[in-house]
């Protein structure tokens, strides 16, 4: 029976099906015609965008989307994740149509296994592609606690070989540990969505146990659960969904995952697959947020949240790699997010829930234009030069202007610096601290938000406005390791078109919401609302 | 009724055969040995099912992923990458002690402290007790494989036995759960193992090793 504000509709059903059944059909059309390929990934996503702006729209006027008996339900929260999502992956298909041709990037691949098995590989990415954006699709649309486990892992199990694409040493070592270390830590989610749901049937009205699996129905059971039980529960989420989402520590999968990966690939998993793991992790552990004898809970997640930020920052400054700095960053800003989504908890119901859902929504949000956005960048930088390691190379912004701009567009915002978006959710989650007296927490954002400032900025400066080589260093890392999208020689001038425009798109995004903050209040507003219950 | 002495006893064996699994240094051994456990587990939830008719799906459903896919996958990719275990961190002297203990403890622990464990009083008493005692031990010992292993293949085993665990958990902590659900969480267990396998495969080709600890191109 739909409530008040329920509004049954097929959209949330037709936005998994959709590209769940071009996962299917892909590779075998892609073998009859090569080109398919990279047109049915862009069909897929530009689909998937149009219907989660047609669901964003029903969150804009208040109204929440059921489907199949509320199996799938979709409020202001799910549909800005979906709505995220969708729109990244059609960005970065657009930029995957030259990106993943069969060469030059595949040259080296295609030498040494020949030309028909790198075109079947490059079908079978399509294919991978369209499923992983599915499950990420499924897992922010169900509100079944058993299918949200499901759902996070099957993404895993999507992006296992997307990652391991290149398949040389390093692709194969970052495959295997993100499989293994996802995998172990989701089985710790398993166990945690099964007690919950364990612990809360018998407290419901319906006494089957159905409605005990339906994540909005869980709250109204929470309060009877024992404290000791409730505990368990939530330390298996946040080691589950948290290692997913890269919470320190358990994020060396992160880093290796993410740097490893084709660039567009590595956009989708920087820029929304976490995302799509906090808010896992947020709409379970939110289940008890209404108690307020949990609160030392909250802030225990807060402190880890500023644990993985200031780590991540740290670690950002000491890479060499470029792809790892932004891996690394990556780390650090989940940090931010799950900070805000920690505040939450503290001011379940009140203002402050509703002022650090916003921030941390805000800045999930910039943090997805942003990371995807330097991501495509620097794939762009290894696409024209064949090189990653910021010791090697140099001067690249006469040769490439408009990657440079986009890049320190995204670098800029990410770090917080005015007037790009990324410095409006921080000053948010900064405000939330500060209303939540965190002073601890406070000082470690604004320090990490420098650690990021300056890490970027020497990095983007030595690439695009360095001057000469840097023989010492590079003689240095000496080891000649086959890096996995190099082993060939540098073209001449700036990315194809196809790769600039989705980055133009996403930086003049940046740029916009950063001059127009408000710009995102119609579609962060429901969002935050229905994160710290606020009506 | 449920019959308590046969549920002990295949409890019992079921954790004797996860030990053999852990500690025996060749990995089709290995292999058999968690495939004897995957049909003790079968067999276990069977037992269960005299009291809850659904149960026999389940039973069913583990037989079909765990008993038959997954030895199967294991012995293929062994075969490929071959039988014998890189050397472990620990001897298997000090291992088979450790692992001794780590059973010793969990399953004492589970066992007297299962009220924090157990999300209902019927999953406290009896054999759901035992049940529950068994599968966090079968659990830890899954974790120690991956943790205290350089073999990928012996993490791989840890991380089946890992998922068994909490596969026949579910007997005592949701025995409700719908079929669909079940189905779900199987099948995606033994898609992740032939995909980790297969990978591992990969390595075995561009390293020409499956230790580890020879996998050290990516350090921080």
């Amino acid at each position: 029976m739909p409530l008040h504000n329920e509004v049954v509709s097929v959209l949330p059903l037709a936005l998994c099906l959709i590209p769940a059944a071009l996962a299917v059909v892909i590779y075998p059309l892609t073998r009859a015609a090569r080109a398919l390929g990279p047109a049915l990934n862009l069909l897929g996503s530009a689909a998937a965008t149009a219907l989660a702006a047609a669901l964003t729209a029903h969150a804009m006027r208040g109204e929440v989307v059921v489907a199949m008996g509320r199996e799938f339900r979709v409020d202001g929260l799910s549909a800005l994740l979906v709505l995220v999502i969708s729109f990244i992956s059609l960005a970065a298909s657009v930029y995957a149509i030259s990106y993943m041709r069969l060469e030059p990037l595949l040259g080296r691949v295609a030498q040494e296994e020949g030309e028909e098995r790198s075109e079947r590989r490059l079908a079978v990415f399509y294919a991978l592609w369209q499923a992983f954006l599915a499950t990420m699709l499924w897992a922010c649309l169900t509100n079944n606690i058993i299918a949200l486990y499901v759902a996070v892992e099957a993404s895993t199990i999507a992006s296992g070989l997307l990652v391991a694409f290149y398949w040389d040493r390093r692709a194969l070592e970052a495959a295997y540990k993100y499989l293994m270390l996802l995998t172990v830590g989701i089985a710790f989610a398993l166990l945690g969505c099964v007690l919950l749901y364990a612990s809360a049937a018998p407290h419901l009205a319906d006494k089957t146990g159905l409605t005990a699996m339906l994540i909005s129905d869980l709250p109204a059971a929470a309060a009877a659960i024992p404290r000791s039980m409730a505990l368990l529960i939530m330390a298996c989420f946040i080691v589950g969904f948290g290692t997913k989402a890269g919470l320190a520590p358990f994020h060396p999968w992160l880093p290796d995952a993410h740097a490893e990966a084709p660039g567009p690939v590595s956009a989708l998993l920087s820029g929304v697959m976490i995302k799509m793991a906090i808010y896992a992790l947020v709409r379970t552990l939110g289940v008890f947020f209404p108690i307020a004898t949990y609160h030392p809970v909250s802030v225990f997640f807060i402190a880890l949240a500023a644990f993985t930020m200031l780590l991540g920052g740290v670690m950002c400054l000491a890479q060499d790699d470029l792809k790892r700095m932004l891996a690394y960053s990556s780390v650090s800003q989940m940090g931010y997010i799950a900070a805000g989504l920690g505040m939450v908890g503290l001011g379940f119901g009140r203002e402050l829930g509703y002022l650090a859902g916003y921030g941390a929504i805000f800045h999930l949000l910039n943090h997805a234009l942003c990371k995807s956005l330097l991501f495509l960048a620097v794939g762009a930088v290894i696409y024209v030069t064949a090189g990653r390691r910021i010791s090697e190379l140099h001067g690249l912004a006469r040769k490439m202007p408009a990657t440079a701009v986009c890049f320190f567009v995204a670098a800029l915002a990410i770090s917080g610096v005015p007037p790009f978006n990324g410095f409006w959710s921080k000053l948010t989650i900064y405000f939330a601290a500060a209303e939540a007296r965190l002073w601890w927490a406070f000082g470690i954002a604004l320090a990490t938000s420098l650690l990021t400032l300056i890490a970027f900025v020497r990095a983007g400066f030595r690439v695009f406005w360095g001057e000469g080589d840097y023989p010492e260093e590079a003689a240095e890392e000496g080891d000649q390791r086959a890096l996995s999208e190099a082993g060939r020689d540098p073209l001449e001038g700036e990315a194809p078109v196809t790769m600039l425009i989705p980055m133009i798109v996403l930086a003049a995004l940046c740029v916009l919401i950063g001059i127009f903050p408000n710009l995102v209040y119609p579609i962060i507003d429901p969002a935050a609302r229905a994160l710290a219950a606020i009506f | 009724m449920l019959n308590v002495k046969l549920i002990e006893t295949l409890s019992l064996i079921m954790i004797i055969t996860s030990l053999m699994a852990v500690e025996t240094h060749n990995l089709k051994r290995a292999a058999a040995a968690y495939c004897v456990q995957a049909l003790l587990i079968c067999g276990l939830i069977f037992a269960f099912a005299a009291a809850n008719p659904a149960l026999y799906l389940w039973a069913v459903v583990a037989l079909a992923t765990k008993a038959i896919a997954t030895p199967w996958l294991l012995i293929y990719y062994v075969g490929k990458t071959g039988l014998k275990e890189a050397k472990a961190i620990i001897g298997f002297g000090p291992s088979v002690l450790i692992a001794s203990l780590l059973l010793i403890t969990s399953y004492s622990l589970t066992h007297h402290y299962v009220h924090f464990l157990a999300p209902t009083a019927e999953a406290a008493q009896g054999v759901f007790r035992t049940n529950l005692a068994v599968s966090m031990t079968v659990f830890s010992l899954g974790l120690y494989a991956i943790l205290s292993r350089r073999d990928a293949i012996k993490t791989v085993i840890g991380l089946c036995l890992l998922e068994n665990a909490v596969h026949l958990s579910l007997v005592s902590l949701a025995p409700h759960l719908r079929e669909t659900a079940l189905v779900g969480i199987a099948t995606e267990v033994v898609i992740t193992v032939a995909l980790l396998l297969y990978v591992i495969a990969g390595i075995k080709e561009q390293v020409g090793t499956t230790d580890t600890f020879e996998l050290s191109e990516l350090h921080w």
